[in-house]
């Protein structure tokens, strides 16, 4: 069936594992990560499409998909329920002649170039589930439209220490891209990718094709498919984006981020204009008791503090309990800190139970550690992890 | 046991003359994040009532919006959900309803061409947490023509003439029913929620039709109250009328007390459903001060609460006290202003450095849009 047709389909890689997230992704994709007090990661790409006027979405899934099969669900959380279009989970699936998982992001896409037909787009908008900004794509679109790019790479100037850790570009003075390096040990520029690519679909489709028949190539966007494009003289531009931009691939980025949303020069979630939309339960408002303390701290609906919550980040449905103290640490959502606990440093993952009158997690300092406590964790009394 | 719902949205509009002035009853914002309506909705929700009529007669624009599709409280169906029913003219039905079965005659035809066996009838101004397929349940068991729910407790005079009062026989069945009297002391109150087979309904409202009856309480309810088979199906859980400024003042302070917080929101009935708002959660300043008190998402609190509601998108300035008082949606109280025992209407704005006072039974109003 040909369906209307859009200007513009995203598609959205929300397959990796994140194995650097270490015991918060054993469970679930990286993108399904908790943030931020009632958000999961994946909400930032899904409000930045519809915030910037692109209702079509694909999002690939492969690993753990279910947690972010379900929160998606049919997308009206992020007014994505519509006629035409949508957000569409993507997974790996069988075909007559063969059948492989996703082996790569350009594979990924790849795989599903007949979803993109459908919308006979003349751009696609290539995302990943796994960072924290704000960013209007409509611009970055406009640009690439007026330079009439083959490819448009969205770029943050990082520090020097960093730029190891991305794909850096270098361009002239046009913003034409000269040089590309995926994770380079000697970096040209602090230029780093995003990965947020818009290419033309017409011009992609035929790349990803001439990728899919090479047998050495990984069928990544960094590694093979821009490079590739690059080498073969393609207009290729860099889009420089000014603005909070965090990868939450580590377990200190991860902290660091929801850490940003604090005091006045933070990153701010209550924007009027660029609303973050997510998928939230029913709760009444939190309740603070008579002997609350809560300094410096964003807390979700839900959430009962009793306690002392200071400089962190409480999910909705967290119970502190009396005399329990909080600091410097992210809760996420229904964890129950028991009476006379101190937790200091930590990121809880959703469902713990602990105590009462533990000790979680050394005191923020310069040799301390981020604790992390994996999801659905009981720790009783004795101190043992059941 | 499949059952319609209908809600009247403002059937007691006239005793809530600061609340509900540009609003009906059931559009009252309640509890940090609710309008009254949520409650008897997601009672229905929550009892697989699938199918709800929303009467509703004016003032009806807050409380349209509200509701929406319904898709808030899993009500957009393709069989059954919400409709909202505000009055329509035509042939001799004209102007307001005047009373619930002045209401009820004029949707007749909604109610005839619906399936379901029974009918639960709610007001929007009481806050329970009841089944309903517990109270159907008791209606066939005691073969009863209509169910009246009420629950046992001390109320002063003030209160009763609110309220529908009935008396019981050792079978529980209605053997006098007071509407609106004036007394004090342990009555048996009735939660204006009532459960009826349907085609009996439309029985009663054919007569209704053929007598021009319009009240239903007086006409039939005490009327007939030796006629008809009324039973009372008791109901011993958190209760709130919200009938005046001070029981809404009043009865919102309740839920500054966790047990009722549990009782009402983490009930085995199921959770209370709102629209939702994408609001951001609350941050708090490293100067802020919070005691015993019921936060919404999306605040910003710099300053000092104390004993408060805050709903949705508060914010509260630096060395801004506020103490005793319900400051409702997008409230704005600026730097070293001092509240306490105030109401604000949504939309408020409060300057620096004001001082407003009010007292614990004489709470201070102020108007949706003010500035101060």
């Amino acid at each position: 069936m040909k369906l209307a047709k859009k200007e513009c389909v995203a598609m959205l890689l929300a397959g990796g594992q994140g194995s650097r997230l270490g015991a918060l992704t054993t469970k679930i994709a990286k993108p399904s990560v908790p943030f931020g007090g009632k958000y999961r990661i994946i909400d930032f790409a899904l409000s930045n499409c519809v915030n910037s006027g692109i209702d079509t979405i694909g999002v690939l899934t492969q690993y753990q998909p279910l947690t972010l099969n379900s929160y998606i669900a049919d997308g009206k959380s992020w007014d994505l329920d519509r006629m035409y279009g949508g957000v569409q989970i993507l997974p790996p699936y069988q075909r007559v002649a063969d059948s492989e998982w996703y082996l790569g992001t350009a594979n990924s896409i790849c795989q599903n170039m007949n979803f993109i037909d459908q919308y006979a787009p003349e751009y696609v908008l290539i995302l990943s589930g796994d960072h924290i900004y704000k960013m209007d794509y409509s611009l970055m679109i406009d640009y690439h439209k007026k330079m009439d790019a083959d490819c448009t790479i969205s770029v943050i100037d990082v520090s020097l220490k960093e730029a190891s850790r991305f794909g850096i570009l270098s361009s002239d003075e046009t913003g034409r891209i000269t040089d590309f390096e995926e994770k380079p040990k000697k970096p040209k520029s602090t230029q780093a990718s995003m990965g947020i690519y818009v290419f033309k679909w017409n011009k992609l489709k035929k790349y990803l094709e001439i990728d899919d028949k090479n047998p050495d190539s990984s069928n990544d966007f960094g590694k093979d498919v821009i490079p590739l494009m690059l080498e073969k003289n393609e207009k290729m531009y860099a889009y420089k984006f000014r603005g909070y931009w965090k990868d939450v691939g580590t377990i200190d980025s991860l902290w660091q981020a929801n850490m940003d949303l604090l005091g006045e020069n933070g990153f701010e979630l209550s924007e009027e204009n660029w609303i973050i939309y997510s998928r939230h339960a029913e709760k009444p408002p939190h309740y603070a008791g008579r002997d609350a303390v809560i300094k410096n701290s964003i807390v979700s609906e839900g959430a009962v503090i009793l306690g002392t919550v200071e400089n962190s980040i409480i999910f909705s449905g967290v119970r502190v309990g009396e005399n329990a103290v909080v600091k410097d640490s992210v809760i996420m959502a229904d964890v129950e800190i028991n009476d006379n606990c101190i937790v200091n440093y930590s990121i809880i993952d959703e469902m713990v139970k602990i105590g009462p009158g533990l000790k979680i997690g050394k005191p923020m300092g310069e040799n301390s550690e981020i604790t992390v406590i994996p999801r659905e964790s009981i720790i009783n009394n004795m101190g043992g992890i059941i | 046991m499949n059952a319609l719902g209908i809600i009247f949205s403002d059937i007691q509009d006239w005793s809530m003359t600061e609340l509900a002035s540009h609003r009906s009853v059931a559009a009252i914002p309640f509890g940090g994040r609710y309008r009254l309506i949520d409650f008897p909705l997601s009672n229905m929700v929550n009892s697989s009532i699938n199918k709800v009529y929303l009467i509703t007669s004016s003032n009806y624009r807050s409380l349209m919006e509200h509701i929406g599709t319904g898709k808030d409280w899993d009500l957009s169906r393709k069989k059954g959900g919400i409709l909202t029913i505000p009055p329509y003219a035509a042939g001799e039905n004209h102007g307001l309803y005047q009373g619930r079965l002045d209401a009820l005659k004029r949707v007749l035809d909604y109610i005839t061409s619906s399936k379901e066996n029974y009918v639960v009838l709610s007001d929007s101004d009481m806050i329970y947490d009841i089944n309903y397929q517990k109270v159907i349940k008791y209606h066939e068991e005691k073969n009863s023509d209509i169910t009246a729910v009420y629950t046992k407790i001390n109320i002063n005079k003030s209160e009763s003439i609110h309220k529908i009062l009935y008396e019981f026989d050792q079978d529980g069945r209605a053997d006098d029913i007071l509407v609106y009297p004036i007394t004090n002391g342990i009555h048996n109150v009735g939660l204006n929620t009532w459960v009826m087979n349907k085609e009996f309904l439309e029985s009663l409202l054919y007569d209704a039709i053929a007598r021009n009856y319009k009240d239903f309480s007086l006409n039939v309810l005490s009327a007939k109250v030796h006629s008809l088979r009324i039973y009372g199906y008791e109901y011993t859980g958190f209760f709130a009328h919200i009938d005046s400024l001070q029981s809404y003042f009043e009865n919102s302070m309740k839920l500054l007390n966790i047990d009722n917080l549990q009782n009402i929101f983490y009930s085995k009935t199921g959770p209370i459903y709102t629209k939702t708002k994408d609001s951001a959660p609350t941050k708090y300043s490293k100067d802020a001060v919070i005691k015993n008190s019921l936060i919404a998402n999306g605040c910003v609190i710099e300053g000092t609460v104390e004993n408060s509601i805050l709903f949705r998108n508060v914010r509260i300035g630096k060395n801004a006290v506020v103490k005793n008082s319900i400051i409702m949606q997008h409230g704005i109280i600026s730097d070293n202003s001092k509240l306490d025992s105030i109401i604000t209407d949504t939309y408020t704005f409060v300057s620096k450095d004001r001082v407003l006072l009010g007292y614990s039974n004489c709470p201070f109003f102020i108007k949706k849009n003010s500035v101060v």
